[in-house]
């Protein structure tokens, strides 16, 4: 009797045992589903930052952004604004945005035309300051009677990304007085400079970080900084 | 033949030039009969436009974009429409290119006919300038193969 008793008491607590175990299973697995579908959304998520940060212009919408500065452009040459005029200035602007669309906005991303329009407006009296002190200085160099011109070719690795921004520096160095951009190879400039100051002035970067400022640039280093951060974080928390 | 070229100055620099000289080019042709300019130098513009993206940007690019035969048919059709319109002049009763007869088929006074013939004419000679000079400047560089000899272009090539 006590024996029968006996197992039948360790028969219920095996039971019982037995259906803890399948909810605990059943908990574990929920619980990897979720974390596997919370993993899952936030590869999403980051790959949209990624999509958003590196996405162009579609075909059309470059297409409409050339036509529309084209048609700036020719009224602003043609200044005859009847119909005619007009209708042939729409024609002859949709051809050359048909032929050369993919020429005009080659590395634009979406949504950054306007900020970097406005930037590169804040950044040209910056330029035309820094063009007026240098060309002040190489007007020393030349009038003092020893000429202590001192010529020197400088390299250095840029940290830009596009052609545009490499353009936008190489053509700034070039303008100011005292600096000339030879080559870029590589990422690599390759500047004659007139002085150890002026070569100097160049090294500080400060003219680079406003470029890079106006390309955005800096906005793109950011994003890289999130998901590197977001991949170490997940690496962790895959080892937990 | 001419490869694409090494320094990103200047091909940036073509790459957004191109759409506006282009334009231009389109708008020296259209305001020929009011301001100086015309047929034959919108045409070199718009040749030389794509002389620069051919040497900023190289043969194959230039080949995709704008395929010889489909700018030598505009250059016949440049020629077409330079002699079409003279003829129709001649065959309603005038002279040769006199554009005034034009108004009987335009609906407009003859001095109107007059500006949009010789609009006509110009666009039809922008299009023969811009397609021999566009050819020429090919042909230079290309060592006078045409993009459908490749079998002559192996042979050359076989032989030294």
């Amino acid at each position: 009797m006590e024996v029968t008793l006996f197992i039948h008491a360790a028969d219920d607590a095996f039971r019982i045992l037995e259906n803890a175990k399948v909810q605990a299973v059943g908990l574990l697995d929920t619980a990897t589903r979720l974390t596997s579908e919370t993993r899952w959304m936030e590869e999403k998520k980051v790959q949209g930052i990624l999509k958003g940060a590196q996405a162009t212009r579609s075909g059309f919408q470059n297409f409409f952004a050339t036509f529309v500065m084209l048609l700036a452009f020719w009224a602003l040459l043609s200044g005859k604004f009847d119909t005619f005029h007009l209708s042939l200035g729409v024609i002859c602007s949709l051809i050359v945005a048909y032929l050369s669309h993919d020429l005009l906005f080659a590395n634009v991303r979406v949504g950054d035309g306007r900020v970097i329009a406005q930037r590169f407006l804040f950044y040209i009296p910056w330029l035309l300051r820094e063009i007026v002190t240098a060309n002040f200085y190489v007007a020393y160099l030349a009038l003092s009677p020893r000429m202590p011109i001192d010529p020197q070719i400088i390299t250095f690795r840029t940290k830009l990304e596009s052609d545009i921004s490499w353009v936008a520096l190489a053509n700034s160095i070039t303008l100011t007085p005292g600096t000339i951009t030879i080559d870029i190879e590589n990422r690599e400039f390759i500047v004659h400079a007139l002085d150890r100051k002026v070569a100097g002035d160049l090294d500080t970067g400060e003219m680079e970080d406003r470029v890079a400022h106006i390309f955005m640039e800096a906005d793109h280093i950011y994003i890289q900084d999130v998901l590197d951060v977001s991949r170490v974080f997940a690496a962790l928390k895959r080892g937990m | 033949m001419i490869a694409s070229s090494d320094d990103i100055i200047i091909k940036t620099i073509a790459r957004i030039f191109v759409p506006f000289i282009q334009l231009y080019a389109l708008y020296v042709i259209m305001h020929g009969h009011y301001s100086p300019g015309g047929g034959f130098q919108g045409g070199v513009i718009l040749g030389a436009s794509m002389a620069l993206l051919l040497i900023t940007h190289g043969y194959d690019e230039v080949k995709r974009r704008f395929p010889e035969n489909v700018v030598l048919l505009m250059g016949s059709v440049g020629v077409l429409i330079y002699a079409g319109i003279g003829l129709t002049c001649l065959l309603l009763g005038g002279n040769y290119l006199d554009y005034g007869q034009l108004s009987v088929i335009l609906h407009v006074e003859p001095a109107h006919a007059r500006s949009l013939g010789i609009l006509g004419v110009e666009l039809g000679v922008g299009f023969t300038v811009m397609a021999i000079m566009y050819s020429i400047f090919f042909d230079i560089s290309t060592g006078g193969i045409l993009p459908g000899d490749d079998k002559l272009n192996g042979e050359l090539e076989d032989n030294g």
